[in-house]
């Protein structure tokens, strides 16, 4: 195409198509009706919530605290794995993703775009289960009160026990473990997206993001077994390879500070600033690896 | 090497050129390489060798699309999304916004003719709708260059005739078109200049008069004439050295028929 004047050099809608793209993707998941599985949550907490009864009242708030944020980890693990696995595959198959890099988008605001809309749905089912978790809560301790009361009655016993349970529902280090929830997932979100920019099913993204979830699990485990325990000075060469294995793979161990702030253990401020940088700098890394084998990869 | 895939040469010594305002016509069998030649058009496949410009800009840039506007082959687009609804999609993706936008998305509806189903989800869109709808987006910040790929494969001949009568309204306001077609009769009515390739290898280009007209016959067509007049003209053929080489009674085409019959019908 030649004799025309010469284009103008993109102007700064960056943010504003990595922003449509996001929107997009939210509402093709919003309306591929993915909050279904919200239903399944909200019938675990709410079970646990009625039928933890019958135990000493701290006992019962560990109980439905362990069990509403552990199916709170799985699911939202879960969702992201399983919903960003597909987006990139299906955009190739469907052609839309050739329309859309047909306009002026780059590679790298099209990933990006897709990512935050990932983002933006793990933030809504928190949002949901975060919700459905207080209502439990609520519920819980209503009935831990109710049964405080008809058991040492509305004397000094009973008002103390009530505040105990008041104490024991609701504490401020939940907000944290939520967002740690999250930040793990964020991390299997941008690691499922990197995966599906170089392979060439949606189920070989889905079998190696499991795997690497596992081994970024197990391999602190691993890890320490190797280099203290086994009895004999490791080499070199398994030192360096447990380098590698630790620096790509995110120690998900980390995350299991949760289970300190269920039993209701104090956590130092350190810890959690270390498991959101970690998680923070492995969604950059991610997703810039991510962009390195997209933009060179033939569509 | 097992993990290793095969290269082939998709494309190979192309060199053309589309003036504004033309609709170029790019054509040859299945595996040709013209659906590569146009992504590489667009930046979606980068060559081994060689550029390409679109009004001057390098189209590896992503500044070069701010111009073009793509119809791909068998467009599929957001099944859960509306026709009014991916219209504005793409025109943010193209930096419009707000009334404006809305605006466009609406005109562009009404031109494809579309505004009837413009709140209807694209999952429920027959063929012909995704193709009108494909073009709509095509245009929605008015390129001004359209690359069509296989625009009117799959739809019916009224639904054809559509496609090609807009295409032939988008030259008519300047708009430069490159498409490729397996419809040659269509190509024929629409195209200025054809280029055909052949196993990536452009085997011949040019204006498409110049290609098809055979340099030493003459077309004559005439009405009502009896058969003493032909008898005189046969004679004045001979006598003037020349030869009829086919006299016979001109065609309706059937696409014209088709429309004509289906038309009254409905």
């Amino acid at each position: 195409m030649s004799d025309a004047p010469r284009s103008p050099r993109p102007r700064g809608f960056f943010l504003s198509r990595v922003n449509a793209i996001a929107a997009n993707t939210l509402l093709e998941l919003v309306r591929q009706k993915v909050f279904y599985f919200m239903l399944l949550f909200a019938a675990i907490a709410m079970g646990v919530a009625l039928l933890a009864s019958g135990m000493p009242f701290i006992e019962q708030f560990q109980v439905l605290k362990d069990a509403a944020l552990g199916a709170m980890s799985i699911f939202s693990w879960l969702l992201v794995t399983l919903a960003t696995a597909m987006i990139l595959p299906k955009d190739i198959e469907d052609r839309t993703l050739y329309t859309m890099l047909a306009k002026p988008v780059s590679r790298f605001e099209y990933l990006l775009g897709k990512l935050a809309g990932v983002m933006l749905l793990l933030l809504v089912a928190m949002g949901l289960m975060g919700l459905f978790f207080a209502g439990a809560l609520f519920i819980r301790e209503h009935l831990a009160i109710a049964e405080a009361l008809r058991d040492y009655g509305d004397g000094p016993d009973g008002q103390a026990a009530v505040a105990a349970i008041r104490q024991a529902a609701f504490t401020p280090t939940l907000l944290a473990a939520l967002a740690l929830i999250f930040t793990k997932s964020a991390i299997c979100a941008a690691l499922t997206l990197l995966l599906s920019t170089f392979a060439t099913s949606w189920i070989f993204t889905v079998m190696i993001s499991v795997v690497v979830y596992i081994i970024g699990h197990v391999q602190p485990v691993a890890r320490e077994y190797w280099l203290e325990q086994s009895g004999e000075a490791p080499s070199m060469l398994l030192r360096a390879f447990l380098g590698f294995v630790s620096l790509i793979f995110p120690d998900f161990q980390l995350y299991n500070i949760i289970d300190e702030i269920v039993v209701g253990n104090a956590v130092p401020l350190s810890m959690f600033v270390q498991a959101f940088g970690l998680g923070l700098g492995y969604v950059l890394v991610y997703t810039i690896v991510g962009y390195l084998f997209f933009s060179s990869r033939e569509l | 090497m097992p993990f290793q895939r095969q290269r082939v040469v998709a494309v190979e010594d192309l060199s053309l050129t589309v003036e504004p305002g033309q609709v170029y016509g790019l054509l040859g069998p299945n595996g040709s390489g013209k659906s590569t030649t146009m992504k590489i058009v667009l930046g979606l496949v980068a060559p081994t060798s060689g550029t390409t410009e679109i009004f001057g800009c390098d189209s590896s840039h992503v500044s070069s699309r701010e111009q073009v506007g793509f119809l791909p082959e068998n467009p599929y687009f957001y099944k859960f999304l509306t026709g009014l609804e991916t219209l504005e999609f793409f025109g943010k993706l193209c930096g419009l916004c707000g009334a404006a936008l809305r605006a466009r998305a609406r005109e562009l509806l009404a031109l494809v003719r579309l505004e009837d189903a413009a709140d209807r989800r694209i999952g429920g869109y027959s063929k012909g709708m995704l193709q009108r709808i494909g073009l709509a987006q095509a245009l929605i910040q008015e390129p001004r260059l359209l690359v069509l790929d296989e625009p009117t494969a799959g739809v019916d001949p009224a639904g054809s005739r559509e496609i090609r009568d807009l295409i032939l309204a988008f030259k008519e306001r300047g708009i430069t078109v490159l498409l490729c077609s397996h419809l040659l009769e269509q190509v024929q009515e629409i195209c200025d200049r054809v280029g055909i390739l052949h196993r990536g290898k452009l085997i011949r280009e040019g204006k498409l008069d110049d290609l098809i007209s055979i340099e030493n016959q003459t077309e004559l067509i005439l009405e009502n004439a009896s058969p003493p007049l032909l008898a005189r003209i046969r004679e004045a053929v001979a006598a003037g050295g020349a030869r009829v080489v086919d006299e016979r009674r001109p065609k309706q085409n059937l696409e014209r028929f088709f429309l004509d019959v289906t038309r009254g019908k409905s």
